[in-house]
Formats: structure tokens, sequence, C-alpha cells
């Protein structure tokens, strides 16, 4: 069986989105590109068994989550969190405009960095991907009810820290 | 049987301003239970300013340079076999894709790919298949081999043949630094039945990673320099990335020390 480059291409194409989910599940960019690296090496062995025709991106976000989850359960010690602003300046040599990024974004990663794992990759898939509640319920294999519970959950605490901290000035 | 529920407090389990747990539980459940429900709530669904917040937030991500480490593992051709041995094995008697001509690694689609291959992947492929018969059978031969020519890259100054057990003799033919500072070695394998020619630069870590490979026809009786005589994907490769002078010497030794 060949190689299918067109694959590997949008594999490579997928990766920023996928630093970016992995980033909003692991809350540091270390952690994600850890997960991100052992997803897409799953991937690249499993090719053949995404197919073509299906979502490209929801298999590999599956594939991220499920990575995310065994390695959470092998419970490494890692480090706690770092700060996720810092982690984001830290992770572009040349981004120094990015690590000037305002503080209400820092503040609003921070936000998303506090909600429960399991309301951390229905944001992922809904709000950041925009995927539909139906594509993210079938991405992350739950009832659909269960994503909406979730998301309206995160946004009802991503309301009242993002509005609570603003109007502290 | 569905309970139901008003407009009004769908809207608010949607939007997250559902106060009442036990509330947004049932509504779940229901619609869960309920497809024609799961409908009627989706079409509810509008604009969402905590969403465009949090996309601006994590916008950066998107941005920020991918680590090469990252692009590589997606640009290895047929990893697979690097882990089933068995298969590559297999393998080794079908013709092999790259040949002197470089007809299959020609730099544009190197550069293309963001190639950079961990030398085990290009000696468990075609490098092997360059052994010949009864080289490297052993299911260990391929960390061997790989450790010998570590070594080699490692240590050996330019011009000097080394023995690389099954996989014949090696030889570093240039060395030099590339334009991100990197150490890079071309070296040429002279196996029983073929020359195979490669490019290979250290990484952050310092091992080394084959940027360019390619094979010979026929066997030469003899080590030759680079030059005309190597691949044409090598030899390419090498224009392409060379950024130094041809280290040599004293200076090379130097520069292997630090890599």
């Amino acid at each position: 069986m060949t190689p299918d480059d067109t694959t590997r291409q949008a594999l490579t194409t997928l990766i920023p989105r996928l630093r970016r989910f992995a980033r909003v599940l692991t809350g540091n960019q270390a952690d994600a590109d850890d997960v991100v690296q052992a997803c897409l090496e799953k991937a690249m062995l499993n090719l053949d068994q995404w197919q073509p025709g299906t979502r490209l991106d929801s298999w590999v976000f599956r594939i991220a989550r499920n990575t995310w989850i065994d390695d959470r359960r092998r419970a490494h010690n890692r480090a706690g969190y770092e700060d996720i602003g810092e982690m984001i300046d830290l992770a572009g040599d040349d981004g120094v405009a990015i690590a000037e990024a305002s503080a209400e974004a820092r503040m609003v990663r921070a936000a998303v960095d506090s909600l429960p794992a399991e309301q951390r990759d229905v944001v992922a898939l809904v709000m950041l991907e925009e995927m539909s509640y139906r594509e993210a319920a079938d991405a992350l294999g739950l009832p659909i009810g269960t994503v909406m519970s979730r998301l309206s959950r995160a946004k009802a605490a991503l309301a009242k820290r993002i509005g609570g901290e603003g109007a502290v000035q | 049987m569905t309970p139901s529920f008003t407009d009004a407090q769908l809207a608010a389990f949607l939007d997250g301003t559902l106060e009442d747990e036990a509330l947004i539980d049932a509504i779940e459940a229901a619609i869960n239970d309920d497809p024609a429900l799961a409908e009627r709530v989706e079409a509810l669904s509008g604009s969402d300013e905590t969403a465009a917040a949090v996309r601006d937030a994590f916008a950066p991500v998107l941005d920020m340079p991918v680590p090469e480490h990252l692009t590589r593992i997606v640009a290895a051709p047929a990893s697979a076999e690097v882990v089933d041995l068995a298969a590559a094995r297999a393998t080794r008697k079908l013709p092999v894709p790259a040949n002197d001509t470089g007809s299959t690694w020609r730099w544009p689609q190197f550069a293309a790919m963001a190639a950079s291959l961990v030398i085990g992947v290009m000696i468990g492929g075609p490098l092997l298949t360059g052994g010949g018969a009864g080289g490297g059978s052993a299911d260990g031969s391929l960390v061997l081999a790989s450790a010998d020519l570590d070594t080699m890259l490692d240590t050996a100054p330019s011009g000097q043949a080394v023995d690389l057990a099954s996989l014949g003799t090696g030889e570093v033919v240039l060395t030099f630094r590339n334009a991100d500072g990197q150490l890079c070695r071309q070296f040429m394998i002279e196996g029983a039945g073929a020359t195979s020619d490669a490019l290979a630069c250290a990484d952050a870590g310092g091992d080394w990673q084959v940027e360019a490979y390619g094979r010979r026809a026929a066997p030469v009786g003899e080590m030759k320099l680079a030059g005309g005589d190597a691949a044409p994907a090598v030899v390419a490769a090498v224009d392409a990335m060379i950024d130094s002078d041809v280290l040599v010497g004293a200076d090379e030794a130097a520069e292997l020390a630090k890599k």
C-alpha cells in the first residue's frame, strides 16, 4: 500500500488546529505538543483506518483526545500548571507580538483552563473548531444533549470568570 | 414520555444562563432521548460572544511556528514499515523506489514534504536493501547498523573508511553547517550489491536525521569522493543546504565535538 500523499498533506495542514485543540485539553503548550506528537504518530500508523469521505479532522481530534486521556490515566507526574500565557509566549521565538497578547486573551485562556476536563474538549470542538453539536457529539462519542449541557455549564463558568474579572478593571 | 420545555428555557440552556442544575440535567436527558427535541434546540443556537472571545484568545496558537519534529512525523513516508520489521524485510527483494536517477527523491519533493527522516527509518528500508543477501537478517541488526552509523557520523573524519558491519563500509564525504546552524554530513555506504549516498544533519537533541538519500544502480569498485558520482538527490540536497565552508581536518573535529 502506498502512503497517501494527499492525506499526509491534509494532516500537515491540520497540525496548527491540532495543537490548539491539544492546548485546550492539556492547559499548556508543552504537554499539548507531546499529545500532538503521539497523536500524529498514531495517525500515521493507522492511516488505513481512516475512511475517506469522513472527516479527517474529527478522526484526528478523536485520536488526540484518546491519547490525552490515556496520558492522564498514566498519571504522569508532570509539573503543574504553567502560566498559559507564558507558555504561548515562549513557544514562538519571534513571537514577541504574540507575547504582548492582550491581558484579556490571557484571562480568557486561564478561564478555559480552569474548566473541568470534560467541558474543555467540548469547548475546543464547538467554540474553537466551530463544529455543530452533532459533529462534536460524533467526534467525542457522546450523546448530543450531553454535549449541549457540558457546553452550557462551560459557558456559564466562562461568563462568570470573564465577566467577573473584567469588571475589576 | 418527554417533558416539555419552553423555547426560553432551551435558549437559556444553550446560552449557559440557566442556573437550575436539575433543569439542565432534565433537558440534557430529554434531548438525548428525543432527536426531534435535539433538532429544535440546535435551531435555537445563535451568535455566541463567549465563543468569539475564546477563539480570539487561542488564535495565537494557530499562528505559532509548528515545531519541525511534528511536521516530520507526517512527512515520513511509510512509517509503518519501520515498525513492522518483518514486512520491511519481506520487501527487500523488491525493486527499490529510490534508485540512482533520484527520481523518487528529487530535492523539490523533499523540500515540499519538509522531509527529515530518522536514520533508523532509512536503514530499515532501502539502505539495508543495498546490503545484499545475508547481511542484517537478525532482528537486532537494525539497531546495530544504526549505532555504527551514529558513531561514524559522530566521530569519523571525512575521507576515512569505516566498517559498518552488516551494512558494509561507510565513509563521510563532506561536513558542513546548514542555514540553521546544524552540522550536516554527506556520507556513503558501500554494501555488497550497491552503494548508497545520504545526507544527515544533527538535530537539536544531537540525533542524526537523514535529509536525503539515494542509491547508485551499480556497485562501484572503490570508494569515491563527493561529486558527480553521488546520487543526484543527495548532491542536490547538499547544494541546497550548505551554508558554510566545507569543514575538514581540525576544524571538522572541533565542530564534531560540539555538533
